[in-house]
């Protein structure tokens, strides 16, 4: 399936799980989303752990950005800092576009409380990773597996429950909302 | 602690309470139909048989070796730091999780859902060790507070309203709790559900899949809880069946595309986590976790190398036996199975409770067939069920005595007609010279008038078949009608309506006069041999080889025929060509009509009555006729108009309507307001039985009464002259 298909396909699917999916052309871009998100939902501290590990000059200008607007940039022993964690920030490794999902491999910890205990989650999607079902992404997923430990999680969605009276509800124990962004081009 | 009824007498009392819940109706019944919608919208575009026989094939892979995956699962794990238990009773696993709780220096748990648990009644087992766990599901955590079971295995607390949840969070947090605010308690959840994360030493999760190539553990959640369960605490016991073992991820995949749509109508569940070996853990030894996964077996291993039953391991925990099926609907799962509810509950109740604990509920069901259509692995649930009945009685070796003499009967065809014959002279007086007894005598209690039953007919089909079917001088095709006891000895008329169709059609019909009772009623009752003996009496009488197919009026006679006659005759050396072909030559009416007959509008009086429609049991889902009686009603120029829950069953269900007639009576009720609703003068349907159901119902109710009449009556009644 083209990319372009596989994009759209993910916009499409993330709608029935309310995930909000935007296209950025840098990663500067997606840096100015997470900053701007979380000043406009009154956060101070953003957590983006997974960064820091690959990309060291990315993670400095994101820092630099940061301090220029007044927002806390944390990346590690994120354990001291649950309760405090606005938006975690992350960049998937793969995207699944039938169910709108994106795939993190996160045997780091730092990454997993960043995933699971933010108020939102903002993740990188690079498009050049989406692929059209999880069937597809067999081969990947196994690799992973292969080279134990790890913690392969598979994220459609803010988290949610439908437990009282089936009533549909965001927001029980993880992110209340996720927002995808798309990278495309050659920095992915 | 659940209990559960032990005798049918305290159960009935229970479900009559049950349907006293006027919320719990009206939720269960909303839940069904949104759950029927999205179900179908998840599986669009998607080949639903060939995946449901794929993960089938998948599991029965696996299913005869699990110990081996074990072994494999053990290894991989273990490389990886875990440490694999196997546990063969349910109090040694919850003994080997306190031991590791104990070696641990663990004070507190946290919990994400698990049957398994469940199963293992592991909170109880755990709270007198004197550990304090919290359930992190907000479903699981509501009904831990209220001390009760779940009364569904996908959605644990669907049977509390919104006020009783907000009442117990009053109590618990001590601050008012608006019920109309579901966000805001949902909110409270997350709060108090936060500092029990934080606090745990231990996190207890069951798994979805546990793949033994790579030793890794699969888990699906919406909420997020079993992610934060097996990432704060720096322990991690994961407790699993046996039965989760698969070989690859491949089938876990495939299962995965399946499980969430059938079990909620979700493309996907928010947070799928694949975890393999101890990963990263700040406060665990040596900054990992501590992991182990105990494997429990509790009868799985027995179960795995039974020829019939072990279909039951492949069953995924979708849930969606439950969401289709009509009883479920009135009663909710706290009287719809023992720990794990629903058809999959019903016979899992047997094999991991006990006896006792299955011996009432197991008879509660109407063999509709629903939650077969619905099961995503392909197990043939209504089946089971009637077989673990069968195990019970004959272990219990206390058969009821209309088991006994119903075998009696039915084994012997000359006494069985001879006894109907007779039933004509005792009903007599009661009919009051009508057709239908609307009195019953004294001896049915009080619960089973909600209907009238019809009275035998004066001259049986068999009487008079010679007189009414001429011979045709060269017909087209050469038909032998099955006529099952109820056209035979109740509803001879609707064969006669049969007989104007197809002499129009230049059709000889032919009776062979030897058959008997299809054999479902003996099916029903558990009495296997009895249906065994009965079928191959038809098969002796009926030799498809002499006829281009053999039709019934009577969907379930037809779909027993079709279905179980294989099952029955599997150890009969001679017979199985024979089965096999008249499985292939069995029809219903209505596709005989449309499909072989290719009946013509302008043989009928567009008389544009207005008729709603009832889909029997055996006839949709049994014989998967759906299309063609709906377009034969159009053919034969009647306004077909549909009804809510066309295809739920009307209540009858053989003689489930006189073990459970208070259930029968409300499933009746239902079917008749729906009907009612569509403001059609007359009610069609397929199958004698459901003829004898709904028009005893309708005979019951005030003025302005729909007429019932068999598909065959009505579509006669439009031939032209």
């Amino acid at each position: 399936m083209p990319k372009q298909d596989l994009k759209e396909m993910m916009k499409e699917k993330a709608q029935a799980v309310q995930s909000v999916v935007s296209e950025v052309g840098s990663i500067e871009e997606a840096f100015r989303y997470a900053i701007d998100i979380t000043r406009k939902q009154g956060g101070t501290v953003l957590a983006a752990p997974g960064l820091g590990r690959q990309d060291a000059s990315a993670f400095a200008a994101f820092r630099a950005l940061c301090e220029q607007n007044g927002v806390a940039l944390v990346k590690e022993s994120l354990r001291a800092e649950i309760g405090k964690l606005h938006t975690g920030f992350t960049v998937a490794d793969y995207g699944i576009a039938e169910t709108a999902t994106i795939v993190q491999e996160s045997s780091c910890e730092d990454l997993r409380i960043a995933t699971m205990l933010s108020e939102i989650h903002v993740a990188v999607l690079p498009a050049a990773r989406i692929k059209p079902n999880a069937m597809a992404l067999e081969n990947e997923l196994k690799g992973e597996m292969k080279s134990a430990p790890s913690y392969l999680a598979f994220i459609s969605g803010a988290s949610r429950t439908a437990d009282i009276e089936r009533e549909l509800t965001i927001g029980v124990h993880g992110p209340q909302e996720l927002h995808i962004l798309i990278l495309d081009g050659d920095q992915a | 602690m659940i209990t559960t009824p032990h005798s049918v007498k305290e159960y009935r009392g229970q479900l009559k309470k049950a349907l006293e819940n006027e919320f719990l109706g009206t939720t269960l019944d909303n839940f069904a139909t949104a759950y029927k919608t999205s179900r179908a919208k998840a599986f669009e575009g998607i080949d639903l048989e060939g995946l449901i026989q794929e993960i089938a094939a998948g599991k029965d892979a696996s299913i005869p070796c699990l110990e081996e995956l074990f072994a494999l699962f053990k290894v991989r794990a273990e490389a990886a730091g875990v440490t694999v238990h196997a546990a063969h009773t349910a109090t040694e696993a919850n003994e080997i999780i306190s031991s590791i709780a104990r070696a641990n220096g663990v004070r507190k748990i946290v919990k994400g859902k698990s049957m398994t648990a469940e199963e293992t009644f592991l909170n109880t087992h755990l709270e007198k060790a004197g550990y304090q766990i919290t359930e992190t599901d907000l479903g699981e955590w509501i009904i831990q507070l209220r001390h009760e079971g779940p009364s569904h295995m996908v959605m644990p607390a669907i049977h509390l309203s919104r006020k009783q949840v907000a009442e117990l969070f009053t109590r618990v947090t001590g601050e008012h709790q608006d019920p109309d605010d579901i966000d805001g308690m949902v909110k409270v959840a997350r709060r108090e559900l936060r500092q029990a994360y934080l606090e745990a030493d231990m996190g207890i999760t069951g798994a979805n899949f546990a793949i033994a190539e790579t030793g890794t553990l699969g888990l699906v959640t919406n909420e997020g809880n079993g992610r934060l369960v097996t990432t704060l605490p720096r322990v991690h016991v994961a407790l699993v069946g046996f039965d989760k073992l698969i070989c690859d991820l491949k089938s876990a995949l495939r299962i995965l595309r399946a499980l969430p749509r059938n079990a909620t109508g979700q493309a996907i569940s928010t947070y799928v986590t694949w975890i393999t070996g101890a990963n990263e853990c700040a406060p665990g030894p040596d900054g990992r976790k501590e992991m182990h996964v105990v494997f429990l077996d509790n009868g799985r291993l027995a179960l795995a190398k039974d020829p019939v039953f072990s279909q039951t391991l492949r069953c995924i925990r979708c849930g969606a036996c439950a969401n289709v099926c009509p009883i479920y609907k009135l009663v909710g799962g706290h009287n719809y199975g023992h720990v794990y509810i629903g058809a999959i509950g019903l016979i899992l109740t047997y094999f991991y409770h006990g006896r006792e604990n299955a011996r009432a509920i197991i008879k509660n069901c109407l063999n509709c067939q629903a939650c077969k259509s619905v099961c995503p692995t392909g197990i043939d649930l209504p089946h089971l069920i009637k077989e673990v009945y069968r195990a019970v009685l004959e272990v219990e070796g206390k058969k009821p005595v209309k088991n006994v003499l119903l075998s009696r009967v039915l084994k012997d065809r000359r006494l069985f007609h001879f006894l109907l014959r007779r039933a004509r002279l005792a009903q007599k007086p009661l009919a009051g010279g009508g057709d239908l007894i609307r009195h019953l005598p004294l001896f049915f209690s009080k619960e089973h008038r909600f209907r009238s039953l019809p009275v035998v007919a004066k001259n049986p089909l068999r009487d008079i078949w010679e007189h009414i079917n001429p011979r045709l001088p060269k017909p087209r095709y050469r038909v032998a009608l099955f006529g099952g006891c109820l056209v035979d000895f109740v509803y001879p008329e609707q064969a006669e309506a049969l007989l104007k169709l197809t002499r129009e059609h230049d059709v000889q019909l032919e009776y062979p006069m030897q058959q008997t009772c299809c054999g479902l009623p003996a099916k029903m009752m558990g009495e296997n041999e009895t249906a065994r003996e009965v079928a191959v009496q038809n098969l002796k009488a009926i030799d498809p080889a002499n006829y281009d197919w053999v039709l019934t009026l009577c969907a379930s006679c037809g779909s027993h025929m079709k279905e179980n006659y294989a099952k029955l005759l599997a150890d009969e050396a001679d017979l199985p060509v024979k089965v096999q072909q008249l499985r292939d030559k069995i029809i219903d009416f209505s596709s005989f009509m449309q499909n072989v007959l290719k009946v013509a509008p302008e043989k009928f009086v567009e008389s544009h009555k207005k008729v709603a429609y009832h889909s029997p049991c055996h006839l949709c889902r049994g014989l998967h006729v759906t299309k063609e009686p709906r377009d034969l009603m159009k053919t034969a120029g009647l306004d077909y108009v549909p009804a809510k829950d066309e295809e739920v069953c009307c209540g009858f269900g053989g003689s489930f309507s006189i073990d459970f007639p208070e259930l029968s009576a409300e499933l009746l009720k239902r079917k008749l307001d729906n009907v009612e609703a569509t403001g059609a003068g007359v009610l069609v349907t397929d199958c004698p039985g459901c003829v004898l159901q709904l028009r005893g119902g309708m005979d019951k109710r005030a003025a302005g009464k729909v007429k019932v009449k068999h598909i065959a009556d009505v579509v006669a009644e439009n031939l032209k002259r």
